[in-house]
């Protein structure tokens, strides 16, 4: 593992707040005070339960939610709020998302080529008709699909080769950064390691960056690099994968560690499960901030818990 | 007994990667499986030949018979009126010595024209605003208001000040006709939007930098193809008998149109005595409300993807 200090910040987020409205009364808060860095490079997760803010985190980065408070810079440029015409256009094509919901994200009435295409359309991003047709059989390729099947409908592909098409959709803009929304929560489970791998292997050839959302905890072990947990709205813990794997130190990582299930009958019969509730620890306060346990492991935590956490790591 | 040597039980079987993403299934097109999908029965079809037969006819009969509902050559023919339908004439004679049979047809060749215009323009101008409408939520702010004004607006009110004030005519009719109607449309389509606008391929192409207009005419009309198409055939046939009904309350076409309205408010005083004269036009009427109703439904159900096999 490498130190992290000296690589280049691609993304980074400082105290963002994202909150929903209803009619002005009530505020609901689905993100406080977020602040993560996302170097060049790297698979960033960002992991928690549903309803914890992991997707609104996404989808502001993508500016789909605006932010209520502070702000999202993208290569030192602020990109949230109010852009200029040529920002915008630089922003989407450096940051593109993968979708979820494979069954929900490609337009059923549009063929594959135009769904391909749609971003080099909007930007006219090729010289003629051959070079954009050229662009859309290499972006099939790409992602292990054939040429022929420009010409087919969404509705005519598995769950995989949908998932592929979106990946195909987004990657064809050349993005530094790709924002990946759960991309595999929502496909069989025989094909998960295919898209995975996949992500891997483009992630490597184009030397993109991730941020990739997830909730399940032995996928994201297996593709980040570093991971932020987050809980009701809340970043409570950042560390670089195996670090967190080893020593989860914020009640709540616990508790998520503990529930992960084993494929192995013995092990899982002796799992206890840690619940974790907001009595065991007080969970926000003046006095909380994101410290510094162990190098380059932050906890969101008091000074008299950062001192207790040191102490019963180093027992 | 043969020893069984464990490296050779077993080997790796080979299948080829590209050739397990084929699909197989024959080409899918959308305006191909709707038309397979709407001849599939014959009663559509043999209605739809009854439909295009009638339509064209009442279009181009008038063209050639020269009937004009200011002139009425036999007024002083006594042996000319009131005549059954018999095979010199066809569906008879009226009281002042035309043939029904030209009287019908130019009649309805005039309701046919306004209810098809008329529902061009309300479709178009409906889609395109409710289209905007759905998508932009400060439009929604005041169209919304806008839309509960005019749709409290008592129309049959309306129908009478505009013709009394733009004077009987095919123009005036068909403003009359279109100018709230539209709306109508528009707040219809503008619902439809609001479903569909969320959903996540649409922020999918928000992300990929899609402009308002190419998502309306690629992400949301193509989905809305089915809801526009059963519209229009509820739209075309209630807008023939509207016409009918505004002529027959002296409010839609004047005395030098013909009209399938006024002609059956003209024979209604012989109904007892003359019935031929008063069903027939009626007769004619429902045959081309029904016809164009029932194909348009059909058409609908064929628009729609869950229909096609």
């Amino acid at each position: 593992m490498s130190a992290t200090t000296d690589r280049e910040v691609l993304l980074s987020l400082k105290h963002v707040e994202i909150s929903f409205d209803n009619g002005g009364k009530h505020k609901f808060k689905a993100v406080q005070d977020a602040n993560f860095d996302i170097y060049k490079g790297e698979t960033f997760a960002l992991v928690g339960e549903s309803g914890s803010g992991k997707t609104t985190i996404g989808r502001a980065i993508m500016r789909i939610n605006e932010l209520s408070d502070g702000e999202i810079t993208f290569e030192g440029k602020r990109i949230s709020g109010k852009l200029s015409k040529q920002e915008d256009t630089a922003v989407i094509r450096s940051i593109q998302m993968i979708f979820q919901d494979p069954a929900a994200s490609l337009n059923e009435r549009a063929t594959i080529e135009y769904i391909i295409s749609e971003g080099l359309y909007n930007f006219h991003l090729y010289k003629n008709e051959e070079d954009r047709l050229a662009k859309v059989d290499r972006a099939l390729e790409e992602v292990g699909l054939l040429p022929e099947h420009k010409s087919r409908y969404p509705h005519e592909f598995s769950g995989g080769q949908r998932q592929r098409v979106g990946i195909a959709r987004a990657l064809i803009m050349e993005p530094k950064l790709v924002v990946a929304d759960e991309p595999i929560s929502a496909l069989d489970v025989s094909i998960r390691a295919q898209v995975l791998n996949l992500m891997n292997k483009l992630k490597n050839e184009k030397s993109l960056t991730y941020l990739f959302i997830a909730h399940d905890l032995s996928v994201v072990r297996f593709i980040a690099d570093r991971i932020a947990v987050i809980h009701l709205g809340r970043i409570v813990e950042i560390a670089e994968t195996e670090e967190l794997f080893a020593y989860p130190i914020h009640p709540y990582t616990i508790s998520l560690l503990s529930a992960v299930p084993m494929p192995d009958p013995i092990i899982e019969k002796q799992r206890e499960p840690i619940v974790y509730s907001e009595t065991v620890q007080e969970k926000t306060g003046p006095d909380y901030a994101m410290r510094e346990i162990r190098p380059e492991h932050y906890v969101y935590c008091t000074p008299e818990q950062a001192k207790a956490y040191a102490e019963a790591l180093d027992k | 007994m043969m020893e069984i040597q464990e490296e050779n039980l077993f080997e790796f079987a080979e299948f080829d990667e590209k050739e397990s993403e084929h699909i197989a299934a024959p080409r899918y097109s959308y305006w191909k499986s709707v038309w397979r999908t709407f001849i599939r029965s014959k009663v559509t079809v043999a209605l739809t030949i009854f439909l295009i037969v009638l339509i064209s006819f009442a279009l181009i009969q008038p063209l050639y018979s020269g009937y004009d509902p200011l002139i009425a050559p036999n007024i002083n023919k006594a042996e000319n009126q009131y005549l059954p339908p018999s095979s010199e004439h066809i569906f008879g004679t009226d009281n002042i010595g035309n043939e029904v049979w030209d009287v019908v047809w130019a009649g309805a060749r005039n309701s046919i024209i306004v209810s098809f215009v008329s529902t061009a323009i309300i479709m178009v101008l409906g889609i395109l605003v409710g289209a905007l409408w759905g998508f932009s939520k400060k439009m929604d702010k005041w169209m919304i208001e806008v839309y509960n004004v005019v749709a409290n607006v008592p129309y049959l009110l309306l129908a009478m000040i505009l013709s009394y004030v733009l004077g009987a005519g095919l123009g005036p009719l068909i403003f009359v006709m279109t100018c709230i109607d539209w709306i109508y449309v528009a707040y219809f389509i503008r619902t439809q939007v609001m479903i569909i606008r969320d959903r996540e391929y649409n922020l999918a192409s928000k992300c990929l930098g899609t402009r308002t207009f190419t998502m309306i005419q690629k992400n949301i009309l193509p989905y809305l193809v089915s809801v526009i198409v059963t519209y229009i055939s509820r739209e075309i046939p209630a807008l023939i008998s509207y016409e009918v009904f505004l002529s027959y309350m002296g409010l839609g076409l004047g005395t030098n149109y013909a009209s399938l309205g006024r002609t059956i408010s003209q024979y209604k005083s012989f109904m007892t005595g003359y019935p031929h004269l008063f069903w027939i036009p009626v007769l004619v009427l429902a045959a081309i409300a029904i016809s164009l109703y029932v194909v348009g439904q059909k058409l609908a159900d064929a628009t729609d993807p869950r229909t096609h096999r």
